[in-house]
């Protein structure tokens, strides 16, 4: 039994699940800067960013130094390459909240539409769940909880196809124009936080399975799982 | 990424290898006792052509037995017995008949520690080709031997140098132009890069790999990063308790090399292979 490799492994993984809870914090920061117009803690938002690509950077070196000293095969090789893999869609995901803040810095003194602020919140808070149950199904080595990211996702594509349809209708309206497409951004970016999120359990498909498929394939969405 | 390129399968089997695959040891039922003490048994595999083939597992599970089952290299050790079948090429090895030294003509072996005779390098490997009386074009059968075990380049400005002053490594490969030399079908390596240094393991290890072009190959060894180096198919040993205490050797799983190393169906074969076992 090798000890302390057993312990790099445990230890990456748990540096792993604090960048997830980081990953939470800096999103729901951007949210809340969001929803209240608060430029402070939008700045806040940016800057804490820098505390996940910090931790981005150091999960990466020890998964580049236990790969280089003790060559990881089988289901260790697998949770190393999806570690590698979930890293990075979690520090993406970090980068998002920032463009929120910054969006949200952009738009500070122009007028909201109400029922799209709103419904911006909605989708923030699926995101926020979507992350949580990718942590949890890498935690728990849970497939079907994996899977289950694909309708966590459907919903959160269909809000912002709802909010793209009424900013069509809004746009031109010259009091909210600026706001709105400004916030086209930050409904993508949601979208696309989603989007990570089931990358991850993807990830977690291949560690438990041993083989790598796409959830949901772009080019041929009808063959969904 | 540009669209003409296509993604890349990396433990797809190289080039040189068939893409159908010929049975070279159709092994059945095989169980080989010394005396009352069973060292391996239930082994039922299928060795194919021109692949590197591996055999790993711990100390004791039987592996360097199971090798020299398949050239008869058991032969002369007292209380040996052998059960099941082996058959090359569909003929039984063990059959009424079989001439033992047709069977190591066909099959060679090398063994773990370098072991050429007290002679030069040229006797060493023109040693088995005069027994078997291929005299003929003598010197351009050592030439293709030692240019087979990429040693020529080495060793050919004093071919009548005593082999024992190579170093290890070069007498490696020495033994593996020995056994080349008579043109075998089969050679079977037991360890052959465990006294080697890594560079000298290196050379042997690539060697491996052009020979398989023209040799099927079964190589023993106890590093498994060797294993997964240079062996299209891996077959992992252990050691198996029975009710009564006694413990013998036996197949646990055996499949193409990149699945046994990223995806082994054992449990026993991950608990070894990641290093999690005993």
């Amino acid at each position: 039994m090798r000890v302390s490799f057993q312990e790099e492994l445990d230890q990456l993984e748990a540096s792993l699940q604090e960048e997830g809870s980081l990953v939470l914090r800096v999103l729901r920061g951007a949210l809340n800067a969001l929803e209240h117009r608060d430029v402070e803690l939008a700045d806040e938002v940016i800057a804490f960013d820098d505390d996940v690509d910090v931790l981005y950077l150091q999960i990466e070196a020890g998964i580049q130094s236990l790969l280089a000293r003790q060559t990881p095969v089988a289901t260790d090789l697998r949770l190393v390459l999806a570690m590698l893999h979930i890293n990075l869609h979690l520090e993406r995901m970090a980068d998002y909240a920032v463009t929120i803040a910054k969006m949200t810095k952009l738009v500070a003194d122009v007028e909201a539409d109400p029922p799209l602020l709103q419904s911006l919140q909605e989708m923030g808070e699926r995101a926020e769940e979507m992350i949580r149950v990718a942590l949890d199904s890498f935690a728990d080595r849970d497939l079907e909880q994996a899977e289950s990211l694909v309708e966590l996702d459907e919903l959160i594509d269909r809000s912002n196809r709802r909010f793209v349809e009424r900013v069509i209708e809004l746009v031109a309206e010259p009091d909210v124009r600026e706001w709105v497409l400004r916030m086209v951004l930050v409904s993508r970016t949601l979208e696309r936080i989603g989007d990570h999120a089931v990358d991850i359990g993807e990830q977690v498909a291949y560690l438990l399975t041993a083989e790598f498929r796409e959830f949901t394939d772009a080019s041929h969405p009808e063959e969904h799982v | 990424m540009a669209p003409t390129m296509r993604p890349v399968d990396v433990t797809a089997p190289r080039e040189s290898a068939p893409q159908t695959r010929e049975t070279v040891f159709d092994i059945k039922d095989l169980k080989a006792s010394y005396g009352s003490n069973v060292a391996v048994r239930s082994v039922d595999m299928e060795i194919y052509r021109n692949l590197v083939t591996a055999v790993i597992g711990p100390s004791g599970c039987g592996k360097s037995t199971f090798i020299r089952c398949l050239n008869r290299m058991n032969d002369e050790v007292p209380g040996f017995r052998q059960d099941g079948k082996i058959l090359y090429h569909g003929i039984d090895l063990y059959g009424d008949g079989v001439d033992q030294i047709e069977v190591r003509r066909r099959i060679g072996m090398v063994f773990q520690r370098p072991n050429p005779f007290p002679k030069s390098i040229y006797d060493n490997v023109a040693w088995a080709p005069r027994i078997l009386g291929l005299r003929k074009n003598l010197d351009e059968r050592v030439e293709k031997a030692l240019r087979g075990a990429a040693l020529w380049d080495e060793v050919k400005d004093r071919l009548k140098k005593s082999a024992l002053a190579l170093s290890g490594g070069q007498q490696q490969r020495l033994c593996i132009a020995r056994a080349i030399a008579i043109e075998p079908e089969v050679l079977l390596l037991d360890e052959p890069a465990s006294a080697l240094d890594p560079i000298a393991t290196a050379s042997i290890e690539e060697l491996m790999h052009d020979l398989k072009t023209d040799y099927t190959l079964v190589i023993v060894t106890h590093n498994m990063q060797q294993a997964a180096r240079v062996a299209d198919r891996t077959a992992f040993f252990s050691l198996d308790v029975d009710e009564s205490g006694r413990g013998a050797g036996t197949l646990v799983e055996y499949d193409d090399t990149g699945k046994l190393f990223t995806a082994p169906s054992d449990k026993r074969t991950e608990d070894y292979v990641t290093g999690r076992f005993g």
